[in-house]
């Protein structure tokens, strides 16, 4: 097991004494950049826990909701030279607030359709897979039910390398959002699932479609989940596997006509895998014709786009992330903004009229590139 | 506020209809958040399980304008304003002490000019200065104002308690920086500074707004002077075993105009504890790193110079390594748990002088704490980071790790080692602060730090701020 890296009480503890008066990543936190307040900020997060435990708040609606206002996207960590693991703690706190009744009314909604259904969009379970192969997919949730065309493109990319995975988790959430709910039980099913598909799939190596996915299965599952990650089994980005195969010259792209200048929108749970930046922008460089645009908030300091919790507890910060992701964009010079987070791309559509931008799936545009 | 509900819903329905309902809040969340900033002293209330003073209406303006009309309703109804950029103050600056409206600035956080001619930004004043700094970055400039809370305080936090940076022994501090600035004062009317700070066009009374920590108006903009990223930074450490010596190259350096962007000196008892601790070295002397920046050449002869001055004085030149170490962790002191932290108690009693009044102060100011306070087993650390051509700052700490757990005699003990500090510090030709600002913390001192000249800042504060209602309790004014 991952004792070593679960949180003990004491740990948590001493995260949350110290995230409470310290202020170093509140340049970077997206929430606490889109509200300017305060309260919503990493200090502020630390500080409520903090100070219900001493008994000067208690948790109620309005202490709740803050609580329940972080993005949970690791930004915060992902800066910390300590590294205090404060998204853990919150996803912690969560849980024993939501163990009481205490949780917003959605928390709960959102728990039941996870544990019926394994996703929160449709009241559908999960198809079962069948089928062996050295390389599987974990597909999830958001690919079926806000971006389909991502997963039918991306396998179109992976048969045109040589590579015909065996679908697995398609329909089911990676986990993550029970487990930022404050539902680690309801977590490990899911992921125990996909496990057991994955197991039964035979394969040595999965495959993720986004970061999100793989921050999941590399590391959720060993910081907050007691979990074990099947032995000798590797994690992939879809996207790593397709720029092997690129430089290796088995995937070949012609240019793209369009001239339209575009930027690429780092997905959320990017930073939490550090290194991973250049690939999608030199994949992308192989087909579009001009020069890719970028965001300010990128790379190592990308925030996220609304995705996660937020968007079924505190919608109105959910959407007002994704309108920063796209007022970025907009003010970097692009027309086009592109990513492959099926998730992403959902909440970018919804608002791009507004701000002028028309939203491109990363794998449906390389897929209509393949020579 | 608590026993007029209707007063209160009246003056908050007056908020609103200036900023809009979503940006003013009396949520008990944001007010108890707010009712803290950085200063050990609050967080130690809090720390205790005391409750602090909230502000009764936090506001989030977004522009000079709606701050305008903040004061104008503030001012009808006699409330106090406390102006908020990051919150990261040391002295108690930004507490809503006695409750009113707390006005968060940070929705005015707008780039709004880069003149990359004159090389000037003009940026509205809630930006957060790491923010500001990327965006430099991407120019291939700077703001020069490499504080450690950059992270988190916003540029009005800067200026308006006239804060330094890592680099100011080269670039100055923040006001030396600054060329203008729009001002809303505590009457409502919106104003600006001349557009450039070195003329003789009457009185520099700009100058009245820097440092005055939101009493003489709330800073809503401010256009700063930039630099080119450097094409070279060369950092070098040098260890010394006697500290006046290793002054007297500090002064050397400074008085010859060797140009060092930083002098950091640590203490014997800063180095063997916090370079230790956050750096990993064990060094037993005083640890000096220091930094020349620029043109290579240039760069690398100011600092030939400065090493043949550390040569003579017996400094052991500990080469690039430490150096480059201190600038690319200088910022992790600042981390918890590598910071000092609660439960412990601390202060950091910074000053300034001149280099012939330099030593004496620091040692009496040590001797003061130390040899008051022995029975808390007081720790004394200083470091000597912000030099000038006349002198330099030390940033002395005092450390208690073991303080009282009652609150109230914690705090009373607390302020007991400040009243020995700078007692000991005004007596030996040095300033209450160098760069943290005043605050409520050091609020009590300013009358004997001015003597004779404190009522002209009275009278100053009267005439620009009537009804008082402008950060009330800090920077010595009362309410």
């Amino acid at each position: 097991m991952n004792e070593e890296k679960i949180m003990q009480p004491q740990t948590i503890t001493a995260t949350i004494e110290n995230c409470r008066y310290c202020l170093m990543c509140r340049h970077v936190c997206p929430v606490g950049h889109v509200t300017r307040r305060e309260t919503l900020t990493p200090h502020g997060w630390g500080l409520t826990i903090a100070s219900v435990q001493r008994g000067l708040l208690t948790w109620n609606q309005d202490t709740v909701e803050v609580l329940y206002s972080c993005a949970d996207c690791g930004t915060c960590r992902a800066y910390c030279v300590t590294d205090q693991q404060l998204p853990d703690a919150i996803a912690i706190t969560r849980a024993e607030v939501a163990a009481q009744n205490l949780a917003p009314a959605a928390a709960y909604g959102i728990h039941t359709a996870l544990q019926e259904w394994s996703n929160p969009y449709k009241r559908q379970v999960p198809e079962t897979v069948n089928g062996q192969a050295e390389i599987a997919l974990f597909v999830g949730d958001d690919a079926i039910y806000l971006w389909p065309a991502a997963l039918e493109s991306a396998l179109k990319l992976l048969e045109a390398a040589g590579v015909k995975p065996v679908l697995i988790g398609m329909g089911r959430s990676n986990g993550h959002l029970a487990s930022s709910l404050g539902f680690p039980d309801t977590a490990k099913m899911l992921v125990q699932t996909t496990l057991d598909e994955l197991k039964a799939s035979g394969a040595q190596r999965m495959l993720v479609l986004t970061p999100g996915d793989y921050y999941a299965f590399e590391h959720l599952l060993s910081d907050r989940l007691e979990v074990e990650w099947p032995v000798g089994v590797e994690i992939q980005e879809v996207i790593s596997l397709l720029d092997i195969k690129f430089t290796a010259g088995i995937l070949k792209f012609k240019s793209s006509d369009d001239k339209r200048p575009y930027a690429y929108i780092d997905p959320s749970h990017s930073l939490r895998i550090p290194a991973r930046y250049d690939v999608p922008r030199r994949l992308l460089a192989s087909v579009m014709s001009t020069a890719g645009h970028e965001l300010f908030w990128r790379k190592e300091r990308a925030h996220p786009c609304g995705i996660g919790a937020l968007q079924f507890i505190t919608p109105q910060i959910s959407d007002h992330l994704t309108y920063a992701r796209l007022a970025d964009a907009q003010q970097a010079g692009a027309q086009i903004a592109v990513t492959e987070d099926p998730g992403c791309l959902s909440h970018l559509n919804r608002h791009a009229d507004r701000f002028g931008l028309h939203v491109q799936g990363f794998y449906e545009l390389l897929a209509d590139h393949l020579v | 506020m608590e026993n007029n509900l209707f007063l209160s819903e009246m003056i908050r329905s007056e908020l609103s209809e200036v900023v809009g309902p979503d940006f003013v809040s009396v949520a008990e969340s944001d007010k108890f958040i707010y009712s803290t900033d950085w200063a050990w002293m609050p967080q130690m209330w809090l720390d205790r399980g005391m409750q602090l003073r909230p502000p009764d209406y936090i506001v989030h303006p977004g522009s000079a304008e709606e701050i305008s009309e903040i004061l104008e309703i503030a001012n009808k109804y006699r409330i106090p304003v406390v102006p908020w950029g990051g919150g990261s103050g040391t002295q108690g600056g930004a507490l809503p002490i006695f409750g009113g409206i707390l006005i968060d600035t940070k929705r005015m956080d707008k780039i709004i000019a880069i003149d990359e001619k004159s090389l000037t930004v003009t940026a509205q004043a809630g930006i957060i200065i790491s923010q500001l700094e990327w965006a430099l970055n991407e120019k291939g400039l700077m703001l020069p104002h490499y504080a450690a809370s950059s992270n988190c305080a916003t540029l009005g936090g800067a200026l308006a308690p006239r804060g330094t940076g890592t680099l100011s022994t080269k670039y100055g501090k923040a006001e030396d920086m600054v060329l203008s600035m729009q001002i809303v004062l505590p009457t409502g009317e919106i104003i600006r500074t001349p557009p450039v700070p070195k003329h003789a066009a009457g009185p520099d009374w700009f100058r009245l707004f820097l440092g005055a920590e939101g009493n003489f108006g709330i800073i809503t903009e401010a256009t700063m002077q930039l630099d080119y990223l450097p094409e070279a930074r060369l950092m070098r450490a040098v260890l010394f075993d006697d500290l006046n010596k290793a002054l007297e190259v500090g002064r050397l350096i400074m008085t010859h105009r060797l140009n060092p962007l930083v002098i950091r000196l640590y203490d014997r008892e800063s180095t063997s504890s916090q370079v230790k601790k956050v750096l990993g070295y064990e060094y037993d002397g005083a640890y000096m790193v220091m930094g020349f920046d620029g043109d290579p050449e240039i760069a690398a002869l100011q600092e030939k110079k400065a090493l043949d001055y550390c040569q003579q004085l017996g400094g052991r030149d500990l080469g690039r390594d430490p150096g480059d170490a201190w600038w690319d962790h200088r910022y992790d002191f600042y981390y918890p748990p590598k910071s000092l932290k609660l439960p412990w108690m601390y202060g950091t009693t910074e000053t300034v002088t001149t280099f012939d009044k330099i030593a004496n102060l620091y040692w009496a100011e040590k001797k003061a704490v130390e040899e008051g306070f022995v029975d808390w087993n007081v720790k004394f650390i200083a470091h000597f980071s912000h030099w000038f051509h006349w002198g330099v700052m030390v940033y002395s700490r005092f450390i208690i790790e073991e303080p009282p757990q009652d609150a109230q005699e914690a705090l009373r003990l607390h302020n007991r080692v400040w009243n020995a500090a700078m007692q000991a510090v005004m007596a030996n030709g040095g300033m209450i602060n160098e760069h943290h600002g005043v605050g409520l913390k050091l609020s009590r001192y300013m009358r004997k730090q001015y003597g004779e000249a404190w009522p002209l800042l009275l009278k100053i504060k009267k005439t620009i701020d009537p009804n008082g209602i402008m950060n009330p309790g800090k920077t010595g004014f009362g309410f």
